[in-house]
């Protein structure tokens, strides 16, 4: 049997930052501009895809980024920089290629129902919003928003993989990332999974009403990740 | 993709049955591949499937209720706490390891549940017990096909043979998805416990095949019983659900041009 | 490593992912997958029943995500045999793409036997048509995913085990594919019945265009159609996520020292702010080309 509370109690700074981790995976998805299966028909605005979807989808790139950058360095920083950047590139490309879709494929106008002027280019959003619709495509604001989610989950991504990384223990290295990166998988599916259910698996960004909800998802996901750190602590720093 | 519908879905076979299907088959098989023997790790794949075939009917439950967002949701979660909770439990618990998971697994979803109608007001009746649910069959899941993979949950062959060589991920997906799949793939207002659950032995199969594939390499679990015997359940549950498509369905035709609407009406 | 070798290295990845995009979005439209297929699924309810396959699996990712990562434990399992790397991939590939038919059919076949209501028939030459195809595109997708995670693991060398990379890759091609060239299919394909740049009005719902350029429509005239426009998208797409997120980071090799790590984060700053000037650009021409709906609602939308 393992020496768990000494475990706990050397480790007690990653639970505490893979907690944050998961809060910022949490927060993030809120950013994301995602309009679920009414944008994939240009019915609403948003990326036409799932909420848990795009946000893992950038959120995992962005451990891959990095992953490999914590093979070649010890800073912290770095680290959680190159995690933000993988995903911010791959929501900036996704973004910019569905723009194509919905402008060169499809014909529409990108608009927000939700707000009158966009507000960050003062555009006039409601006159460009079809009959029957609740706007399409991604306006610049929702373009920022996605960013900023993209690199928020990156970070969280990076965050909760870094400090799964450094408990110290007595493992190989191929072991220590073999089970540090699952961990870190499985605490980013479920923190992606609690925000889409609080936002009802749609939102256009920041600008959206939905996102003051947000308070409700990060406290969630609090609980439930300081919860599933303890165990990983535990089970990594026991070996 | 969202699953529409209120009100709980109904069936055949009662909930509390197939729990304890789930629970005992599942931990049974685990343990008896444990002990019995590199011959007997096939029996791992079996609890999986056991597990998978509860998960699939819990999924069915609480998705019965739409959640906002698309059924596919509910498995991803149910892996990812199951991932942490599985893991946990081996590390700590030595031979008891799989029953510490399980309840690991439980608080988990006892309180992301919890979460989902108190803090986010899902206001789904079953959330709470739903999702302690799905977190414990994800997590045998994991704990089935990992002992099929290497004929023991001793953690440190699991970290070895499954962890280290990224086999978890795997794991990790084919059993999300043969959780999430049957009644995705049976979504619609004619759903039938009886096929959904067909479905999920069907797609449990297809896991305990794929680690058996993985067993192959590994001398401490038989690969080629694995496969035969997954195969085998595949061939069988497979047929019986094309029979009950045959039931179910309006017609089955092997071609023709669309319905007008004097048959429509 | 040599620069020179980790950009050629990084080319091929980048070709390979290009591939893996257009052929992910054209297996999701020949079997009709992810959102757009929730009208396919509606459209019996609204009494139009058709002729389109329905591969309610998942979301995109999830099984983009199990065949890679199916892939990627086959080949790993054939390369601790001591198998050479090309008959590991492919038969990894082959194995990932067989247990991707079976998702495909029992979807298919559980959700129009859950229509019974609605009196949609089950066309059995639609299944024996169409599994094949979806087979083929699956086998390309994954084969080039695991090229992709090969290369990473082997040559640039990526911590992470292969089939992990390839579950990660598989929820990335996913997500990327299902938030391009699916919109093209979604709002576009399966709509062309109405005005195009009319967006879909809610009330047009489940109405999906059920006839072909002859005979009835399927699944095969959809991919003939995507692989136009939105096949081709994604497929720049997903190569433009493989290529710039390794590019950063091979040409400002981190291991030399600190100072080109942060080059590297510079240099994908830079990157992203560019990308949302394109953005701005592409929003700031659809807005004077198209013009607005509501002051001049009969005009000619089409640009």
């Amino acid at each position: 049997m393992i020496d768990i509370v000494g475990a706990l109690m050397d480790n007690i700074i990653s639970v505490l930052l893979i907690t944050l981790g998961g809060v910022l995976i949490s927060w993030s998805v809120h950013f994301v501009p995602v309009g679920g299966a009414p944008a994939a028909m240009a019915q609403a605005t948003g990326i036409g895809t799932g909420t848990v979807q795009l946000a893992a989808g950038a959120g995992l790139t962005g451990l891959i980024t990095a992953a490999t950058m914590m093979g070649v360095t010890d800073s912290i920083l770095l680290v959680l920089a190159s995690g933000a950047i993988g995903a911010m590139i791959m929501i900036s490309v996704t973004m910019l290629v569905g723009q194509w879709s919905y402008v060169y494929g499809v014909g529409c106008v990108p608009s927000s129902a939700k707000v009158k002027y966009d507000p960050i280019t003062k555009d006039r959003q409601d006159l460009y919003v079809s009959q029957g619709t609740e706007g399409h495509d991604l306006p610049t604001v929702s373009y920022v928003s996605g960013i900023i989610g993209g690199g928020l989950g990156g970070i969280g991504g990076a965050m909760v993989y870094y400090y799964l990384m450094i408990i110290e223990n007595s493992l190989p290295a191929t072991e220590l990332v073999g089970i540090a990166s699952i961990f870190a998988v499985g605490i980013f599916f479920v923190n992606a999974v609690i925000p889409s259910y609080n936002i009802g698996g749609t939102i256009e960004g920041f600008h959206d009403p939905k996102f003051k909800k947000f308070p409700k998802a990060v406290i969630s996901s609090l609980a439930a990740t300081f919860f599933c750190a303890i165990m990983g602590v535990i089970a990594i720093g026991g070996l | 993709m969202s699953a529409g519908g209120s009100g709980e879905a109904a069936g055949g076979m009662s909930h509390n049955t197939i729990i304890g299907l789930g629970l005992l088959g599942a931990l049974i098989g685990i343990y008896a591949a444990h002990f019995l023997g590199s011959y007997a790790s096939f029996l791992g794949g079996i609890g999986a499937i056991a597990s998978i075939l509860w998960g699939a009917e819990s999924v069915r439950r609480v998705s019965s209720y739409g959640l906002g967002t698309g059924v596919p949701s509910i498995g991803m979660i149910a892996l990812g706490m199951g991932v942490v909770a599985a893991t946990f439990g081996l590390a700590v618990g030595g031979v008891a390891g799989p029953v510490i998971a399980v309840i690991f697994a439980a608080l988990i979803g006892l309180l992301v549940g919890l979460l989902a109608n108190t803090v986010l007001k899902m206001g789904i009746p079953i959330m709470v017990q739903s999702m302690a649910e799905i977190s414990i069959a994800g997590t045998l899941t994991i704990i089935g096909l990992s002992v099929a993979m290497v004929g023991s949950f001793t953690f440190a062959d699991v970290l070895t043979g499954v962890i280290a060589t990224g086999y978890i991920a795997v794991i990790f997906i084919a059993g999300g998805l043969a959780i999430l799949h049957p009644f995705n793939g049976n979504l619609g207002p004619d759903e039938k416990q009886d096929r959904t659950l067909t479905t999920a032995v069907e797609k449990g199969a297809i896991t305990m095949i794929i680690a058996g594939i993985v067993a192959a390499v590994n001398a401490g679990a038989s690969g080629a019983l694995t496969i035969i015997i997954g195969v085998a359940i595949w061939y069988i549950a497979f047929s019986r659900f094309y029979k009950l498509v045959k039931r179910d369905s309006f017609s089955v035709v092997g071609t023709g041009l669309l319905p007008n609407e004097e048959e429509l009406a | 490593m040599e620069p020179l070798t980790g950009m050629g290295v990084l080319a091929l990845m980048g070709a390979a992912a290009t591939i893996a995009g257009a052929s992910e979005d054209l297996e999701s439209d020949v079997g009709s997958q992810s959102n757009p297929n929730s009208q396919v699924q509606l459209a019996p309810q609204m009494m139009y029943p058709h002729r389109i396959y329905n591969k309610a699996i998942s979301g995109e990712p999830p099984s983009n995500a199990l065949m890679c990562a199916i892939g990627g434990t086959v080949a790993t399992v054939l390369l601790g045999m001591n198998a050479s790397v090309i008959l590991a991939l492919t038969i990894g590939s082959l194995v990932a793409a067989m247990i991707h038919g079976t998702f495909s059919v029992s979807s298919h076949l559980g959700r129009i036997a859950s229509q019974n209501r609605f009196k949609q028939p089950l066309y059995l030459d639609i299944v024996k048509s169409h599994t094949p195809v979806i087979i083929a595109y699956s086998f390309i997708t994954t084969i080039c995913i695991l090229v992709i995670s090969y290369l990473m693991v082997v040559v640039l060398g990526h911590p992470f085990p292969l089939p992990l990379l390839a579950f990660i890759w598989g929820i990335t091609i996913g997500a990327v594919g299902s938030s391009t060239g699916d919109v093209h299919y979604g709002a576009e394909r399966e709509f062309q019945n109405v005005e195009f740049g009319s967006g879909l009005n809610a009330s047009n719902s489940g109405n999906i265009v059920r006839k072909g350029e002859s005979g009835v429509r399927n699944g095969y005239d959809n991919s003939w159609f995507c692989a136009k426009f939105g096949g081709p998208v994604t497929g720049i797409a997903f190569g433009m996520v493989v290529f710039l997120s390794g590019w950063i980071t091979t040409v400002f090799d981190a291991s030399k020292s600190a100072a080109m790590g942060w080059e590297s984060v510079l240099a994908g700053v830079i990157i992203v702010i560019i990308l949302a000037i394109w953005n701005r650009k592409i929003e700031v021409a659809a807005r004077n080309a198209y013009g607005t709906y509501k002051e001049d609602q009969d005009a000619e939308v089409a640009a």
